[in-house]
Protein backbone atom coordinates (compact mmCIF):
# COMPACT_ATOMS: atom_id res chain seq x y z
CA UNK A 1 0.00 0.00 0.00
CA UNK A 2 2.78 2.39 0.97
CA UNK A 3 4.74 1.34 -2.11
CA UNK A 4 1.67 1.79 -4.26
CA UNK A 5 1.07 5.29 -2.87
CA UNK A 6 4.71 6.20 -3.39
CA UNK A 7 4.60 4.97 -6.97
CA UNK A 8 1.35 6.81 -7.56
CA UNK A 9 2.75 10.03 -6.12
CA UNK A 10 5.38 10.18 -8.86
CA UNK A 11 2.68 10.52 -11.51
CA UNK A 12 0.32 12.86 -9.72
CA UNK A 13 1.07 16.54 -10.48
CA UNK A 14 -0.76 17.59 -7.31
CA UNK A 15 1.74 15.85 -5.06
CA UNK A 16 4.92 17.73 -4.24
CA UNK A 17 8.28 16.78 -2.75
CA UNK A 18 6.75 16.59 0.70
CA UNK A 19 4.37 13.87 -0.48
CA UNK A 20 1.46 16.15 0.33
CA UNK A 21 -1.27 17.47 -1.93
CA UNK A 22 -0.59 21.08 -2.99
CA UNK A 23 -4.29 21.91 -3.09
CA UNK A 24 -4.85 20.75 0.46
CA UNK A 25 -1.77 22.56 1.75
CA UNK A 26 -2.96 25.70 -0.03
CA UNK A 27 -6.35 25.43 1.64
CA UNK A 28 -4.79 25.02 5.10
CA UNK A 29 -2.57 28.06 4.43
CA UNK A 30 -5.64 30.07 3.34
CA UNK A 31 -7.57 28.99 6.44
CA UNK A 32 -4.63 30.03 8.61
CA UNK A 33 -4.62 33.49 7.03
CA UNK A 34 -8.41 33.69 7.40
CA UNK A 35 -7.95 32.97 11.13
CA UNK A 36 -5.93 36.17 11.37
CA UNK A 37 -8.57 38.08 9.38
CA UNK A 38 -11.33 37.02 11.76
CA UNK A 39 -9.01 37.47 14.74
CA UNK A 40 -8.61 41.16 13.85
CA UNK A 41 -12.37 41.61 13.46
CA UNK A 42 -13.13 39.85 16.76
CA UNK A 43 -10.41 41.86 18.51
CA UNK A 44 -11.88 45.10 17.17
CA UNK A 45 -15.38 44.11 18.29
CA UNK A 46 -14.12 43.36 21.80
CA UNK A 47 -12.03 46.54 21.91
CA UNK A 48 -15.11 48.67 21.21
CA UNK A 49 -17.52 46.58 23.25
CA UNK A 50 -19.52 48.77 25.64
CA UNK A 51 -18.03 51.98 24.24
CA UNK A 52 -20.92 53.06 22.01
CA UNK A 53 -22.28 56.45 23.03
CA UNK A 54 -25.72 55.83 21.58
CA UNK A 55 -27.98 53.22 20.10
CA UNK A 56 -29.14 49.82 21.33
CA UNK A 57 -26.78 47.56 23.25
CA UNK A 58 -26.13 43.89 22.43
CA UNK A 59 -28.37 42.93 25.36
CA UNK A 60 -31.26 44.87 23.76
CA UNK A 61 -31.08 43.24 20.35
CA UNK A 62 -29.63 39.73 20.54
CA UNK A 63 -32.06 36.85 20.09
CA UNK A 64 -30.15 34.03 21.79
CA UNK A 65 -32.65 31.23 20.96
CA UNK A 66 -32.51 32.11 17.23
CA UNK A 67 -28.72 32.36 17.26
CA UNK A 68 -28.44 29.07 19.18
CA UNK A 69 -30.59 27.45 16.52
CA UNK A 70 -28.29 28.85 13.83
CA UNK A 71 -25.25 27.53 15.72
CA UNK A 72 -26.88 24.08 15.91
CA UNK A 73 -27.54 24.23 12.15
CA UNK A 74 -23.88 24.88 11.35
CA UNK A 75 -22.70 22.14 13.73
CA UNK A 76 -25.15 19.68 12.17
CA UNK A 77 -23.97 20.70 8.70
CA UNK A 78 -20.41 19.82 9.69
CA UNK A 79 -21.61 16.30 10.48
CA UNK A 80 -23.36 15.94 7.11
CA UNK A 81 -20.22 17.23 5.41
CA UNK A 82 -18.03 14.48 6.88
CA UNK A 83 -20.73 11.91 6.11
CA UNK A 84 -20.62 13.08 2.48
CA UNK A 85 -16.86 12.59 2.45
CA UNK A 86 -17.15 9.13 4.00
CA UNK A 87 -19.79 8.14 1.41
CA UNK A 88 -17.60 9.42 -1.44
CA UNK A 89 -14.67 7.41 -0.14
CA UNK A 90 -16.87 4.31 -0.43
CA UNK A 91 -17.79 5.48 -3.96
CA UNK A 92 -21.45 5.92 -2.99
CA UNK A 93 -21.68 9.06 -5.11
CA UNK A 94 -25.45 9.58 -4.90
CA UNK A 95 -25.40 9.25 -1.11
CA UNK A 96 -22.50 11.70 -0.98
CA UNK A 97 -24.45 14.13 -3.19
CA UNK A 98 -27.41 13.83 -0.82
CA UNK A 99 -25.27 14.68 2.21
CA UNK A 100 -23.66 17.57 0.32
CA UNK A 101 -27.11 18.89 -0.56
CA UNK A 102 -28.20 18.60 3.08
CA UNK A 103 -25.07 20.51 4.11
CA UNK A 104 -25.80 23.27 1.59
CA UNK A 105 -29.45 23.43 2.71
CA UNK A 106 -28.45 23.92 6.36
CA UNK A 107 -25.91 26.54 5.32
CA UNK A 108 -28.58 28.37 3.33
CA UNK A 109 -30.92 28.19 6.32
CA UNK A 110 -28.18 29.72 8.47
CA UNK A 111 -27.74 32.59 5.99
CA UNK A 112 -31.50 33.23 5.88
CA UNK A 113 -31.59 33.31 9.68
CA UNK A 114 -28.81 35.90 9.58
CA UNK A 115 -30.67 37.97 6.99
CA UNK A 116 -33.73 37.87 9.25
CA UNK A 117 -31.60 38.87 12.27
CA UNK A 118 -30.07 41.81 10.38
CA UNK A 119 -33.53 42.86 9.11
CA UNK A 120 -34.85 42.81 12.68
CA UNK A 121 -31.93 44.87 13.95
CA UNK A 122 -32.43 47.49 11.25
CA UNK A 123 -36.22 47.73 11.30
CA UNK A 124 -37.07 47.02 14.93
CA UNK A 125 -34.05 48.42 16.76
CA UNK A 126 -32.78 51.11 14.36
CA UNK A 127 -29.34 49.52 14.49
CA UNK A 128 -27.36 49.98 11.29
CA UNK A 129 -23.72 49.91 10.23
CA UNK A 130 -23.31 53.62 10.97
CA UNK A 131 -25.45 53.81 14.12
CA UNK A 132 -22.73 53.12 16.67
CA UNK A 133 -19.46 51.34 17.33
CA UNK A 134 -21.48 48.27 18.25
CA UNK A 135 -23.39 48.43 14.95
CA UNK A 136 -20.32 48.80 12.76
CA UNK A 137 -18.18 46.16 14.49
CA UNK A 138 -21.08 43.68 14.79
CA UNK A 139 -22.31 43.96 11.20
CA UNK A 140 -18.81 43.83 9.70
CA UNK A 141 -17.78 40.76 11.72
CA UNK A 142 -20.96 38.72 11.32
CA UNK A 143 -21.51 39.99 7.77
CA UNK A 144 -18.10 38.73 6.65
CA UNK A 145 -18.82 35.40 8.29
CA UNK A 146 -22.18 35.26 6.49
CA UNK A 147 -20.39 36.00 3.20
CA UNK A 148 -18.04 33.08 3.90
CA UNK A 149 -21.04 30.79 4.52
CA UNK A 150 -22.70 32.00 1.31
CA UNK A 151 -19.53 31.21 -0.64
CA UNK A 152 -19.44 27.77 0.95
CA UNK A 153 -23.06 27.09 -0.01
CA UNK A 154 -22.32 27.99 -3.64
CA UNK A 155 -19.24 25.73 -3.61
CA UNK A 156 -21.25 22.81 -2.17
CA UNK A 157 -24.02 23.27 -4.74
CA UNK A 158 -21.42 23.18 -7.52
CA UNK A 159 -20.17 19.84 -6.15
CA UNK A 160 -23.75 18.52 -6.00
CA UNK A 161 -24.23 19.62 -9.60
CA UNK A 162 -21.06 17.77 -10.64
CA UNK A 163 -22.23 14.63 -8.82
CA UNK A 164 -25.65 14.72 -10.50
CA UNK A 165 -24.00 15.02 -13.90
CA UNK A 166 -21.78 12.02 -13.19
CA UNK A 167 -18.62 14.12 -13.02
CA UNK A 168 -17.75 13.34 -9.41
CA UNK A 169 -16.46 10.07 -7.98
CA UNK A 170 -14.02 8.83 -5.39
CA UNK A 171 -11.08 10.03 -7.48
CA UNK A 172 -12.30 13.52 -6.59
CA UNK A 173 -12.00 12.81 -2.86
CA UNK A 174 -9.43 15.53 -2.29
CA UNK A 175 -11.56 18.14 -4.10
CA UNK A 176 -14.48 17.40 -1.81
CA UNK A 177 -12.22 17.19 1.24
CA UNK A 178 -10.90 20.70 0.50
CA UNK A 179 -14.46 22.03 0.22
CA UNK A 180 -15.12 20.29 3.53
CA UNK A 181 -12.15 21.98 5.18
CA UNK A 182 -13.53 25.36 4.12
CA UNK A 183 -16.99 24.43 5.37
CA UNK A 184 -15.74 23.26 8.78
CA UNK A 185 -13.73 26.45 9.03
CA UNK A 186 -16.85 28.63 8.79
CA UNK A 187 -18.28 26.40 11.51
CA UNK A 188 -15.34 26.94 13.88
CA UNK A 189 -15.41 30.68 13.24
CA UNK A 190 -19.06 30.65 14.25
CA UNK A 191 -18.19 28.64 17.38
CA UNK A 192 -15.90 31.53 18.36
CA UNK A 193 -18.34 34.28 17.33
CA UNK A 194 -21.27 32.61 19.07
CA UNK A 195 -19.43 32.43 22.38
CA UNK A 196 -17.48 35.69 22.29
CA UNK A 197 -20.10 37.96 20.70
CA UNK A 198 -23.43 36.46 21.71
CA UNK A 199 -22.95 34.51 24.93
CA UNK A 200 -20.31 36.36 26.95
CA UNK A 201 -22.14 39.15 28.78
CA UNK B 1 -9.99 2.91 -9.14
CA UNK B 2 -10.48 1.66 -5.62
CA UNK B 3 -6.77 1.97 -5.06
CA UNK B 4 -6.83 5.41 -6.57
CA UNK B 5 -9.40 6.53 -3.99
CA UNK B 6 -7.37 5.17 -1.12
CA UNK B 7 -4.33 6.85 -2.54
CA UNK B 8 -6.27 10.10 -2.78
CA UNK B 9 -6.80 9.98 0.95
CA UNK B 10 -3.13 9.19 1.48
CA UNK B 11 -2.10 12.09 -0.73
CA UNK B 12 -3.83 14.42 1.67
CA UNK B 13 -1.16 13.56 4.14
CA UNK B 14 -3.39 11.77 6.61
CA UNK B 15 -2.17 8.60 8.22
CA UNK B 16 -5.78 7.58 8.86
CA UNK B 17 -9.01 9.19 9.86
CA UNK B 18 -12.06 8.90 12.01
CA UNK B 19 -14.90 6.49 11.32
CA UNK B 20 -18.56 7.41 10.83
CA UNK B 21 -19.18 6.23 14.38
CA UNK B 22 -16.58 8.70 15.66
CA UNK B 23 -18.16 11.50 13.61
CA UNK B 24 -21.55 10.84 15.19
CA UNK B 25 -20.05 10.68 18.69
CA UNK B 26 -18.30 14.01 18.08
CA UNK B 27 -21.55 15.55 16.79
CA UNK B 28 -23.41 14.40 19.91
CA UNK B 29 -20.67 15.88 22.11
CA UNK B 30 -20.89 19.17 20.20
CA UNK B 31 -24.68 19.28 20.63
CA UNK B 32 -24.42 18.61 24.37
CA UNK B 33 -21.72 21.25 24.90
CA UNK B 34 -23.72 23.83 22.92
CA UNK B 35 -26.79 23.05 25.03
CA UNK B 36 -24.77 23.49 28.24
CA UNK B 37 -23.30 26.76 26.93
CA UNK B 38 -26.72 28.27 26.29
CA UNK B 39 -28.18 26.89 29.52
CA UNK B 40 -25.33 28.46 31.51
CA UNK B 41 -26.60 31.89 30.48
CA UNK B 42 -29.92 31.28 32.21
CA UNK B 43 -28.44 30.05 35.51
CA UNK B 44 -28.68 32.94 37.99
CA UNK B 45 -25.90 33.92 40.34
CA UNK B 46 -22.85 32.70 38.41
CA UNK B 47 -19.98 35.18 38.97
CA UNK B 48 -18.98 36.88 35.72
CA UNK B 49 -15.36 35.61 35.66
CA UNK B 50 -16.54 32.03 36.20
CA UNK B 51 -19.16 32.41 33.46
CA UNK B 52 -16.67 33.88 30.98
CA UNK B 53 -14.00 31.27 31.66
CA UNK B 54 -16.42 28.36 31.47
CA UNK B 55 -17.89 29.64 28.17
CA UNK B 56 -14.41 30.11 26.69
CA UNK B 57 -13.34 26.61 27.77
CA UNK B 58 -16.46 25.01 26.28
CA UNK B 59 -15.93 26.96 23.07
CA UNK B 60 -12.30 25.82 22.90
CA UNK B 61 -13.34 22.19 23.34
CA UNK B 62 -15.87 22.50 20.50
CA UNK B 63 -13.23 24.17 18.34
CA UNK B 64 -10.80 21.31 19.00
CA UNK B 65 -13.40 18.63 18.27
CA UNK B 66 -14.30 20.13 14.87
CA UNK B 67 -10.71 20.82 13.83
CA UNK B 68 -9.31 17.57 15.18
CA UNK B 69 -11.95 15.10 14.01
CA UNK B 70 -14.13 16.70 11.31
CA UNK B 71 -11.17 18.47 9.64
CA UNK B 72 -8.96 15.42 10.35
CA UNK B 73 -6.13 17.63 11.63
CA UNK B 74 -5.57 15.19 14.50
CA UNK B 75 -4.67 12.55 11.91
CA UNK B 76 -3.04 14.85 9.36
CA UNK B 77 0.58 15.57 8.54
CA UNK B 78 2.56 17.90 10.85
CA UNK B 79 2.99 20.43 8.03
CA UNK B 80 -0.79 20.82 7.76
CA UNK B 81 -1.02 21.29 11.53
CA UNK B 82 1.74 23.92 11.44
CA UNK B 83 0.05 25.77 8.57
CA UNK B 84 -3.12 26.17 10.64
CA UNK B 85 -2.02 26.27 14.28
CA UNK B 86 0.73 28.85 13.68
CA UNK B 87 -1.61 31.52 12.25
CA UNK B 88 -4.25 30.54 14.82
CA UNK B 89 -1.82 31.45 17.61
CA UNK B 90 -1.11 34.75 15.85
CA UNK B 91 -4.87 35.37 15.55
CA UNK B 92 -5.33 34.88 19.30
CA UNK B 93 -2.36 37.18 19.89
CA UNK B 94 -3.99 39.82 17.65
CA UNK B 95 -7.21 39.63 19.67
CA UNK B 96 -5.33 39.98 22.97
CA UNK B 97 -3.11 42.77 21.63
CA UNK B 98 -6.03 44.83 20.29
CA UNK B 99 -7.93 44.35 23.55
CA UNK B 100 -4.88 45.42 25.53
CA UNK B 101 -4.49 48.51 23.31
CA UNK B 102 -8.00 49.60 24.22
CA UNK B 103 -7.90 48.30 27.81
CA UNK B 104 -10.84 46.08 26.95
CA UNK B 105 -10.36 43.08 29.20
CA UNK B 106 -12.92 40.32 29.37
CA UNK B 107 -12.42 39.51 33.03
CA UNK B 108 -11.16 42.72 34.64
CA UNK B 109 -13.28 45.80 35.40
CA UNK B 110 -13.45 48.15 32.40
CA UNK B 111 -12.29 51.75 32.80
CA UNK B 112 -14.92 54.45 32.19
Amino acid sequence: MADHAATHDVHDPNIGNTGLDHRKMGMWAFLGSDCMFFGSLIGTYLAYKGKSISGPTPHDVFDIPLTSYSAALLLASSLTMVLALAALQDNRVKVAAGWLLATAAMGLHFVLNQVYEFWTFVHHHDLMLSTSLFGSTFFVLTGFHGAHVTGGVIWLLLLVSLAWRGKLDRRDYTKVEIAGLYWHFVDIVWIAIFTIIYLIP
Amino acid sequence: MADHGTAAATHGGGGGHATVRTYIQVAIALAIITGVEVATLYVPGIPNPVLVISLLVMSAVKFYLVVGFFMHLKYDHGIMRALFVGPLIIAVAIILAVMALFSAFLLLPRPH
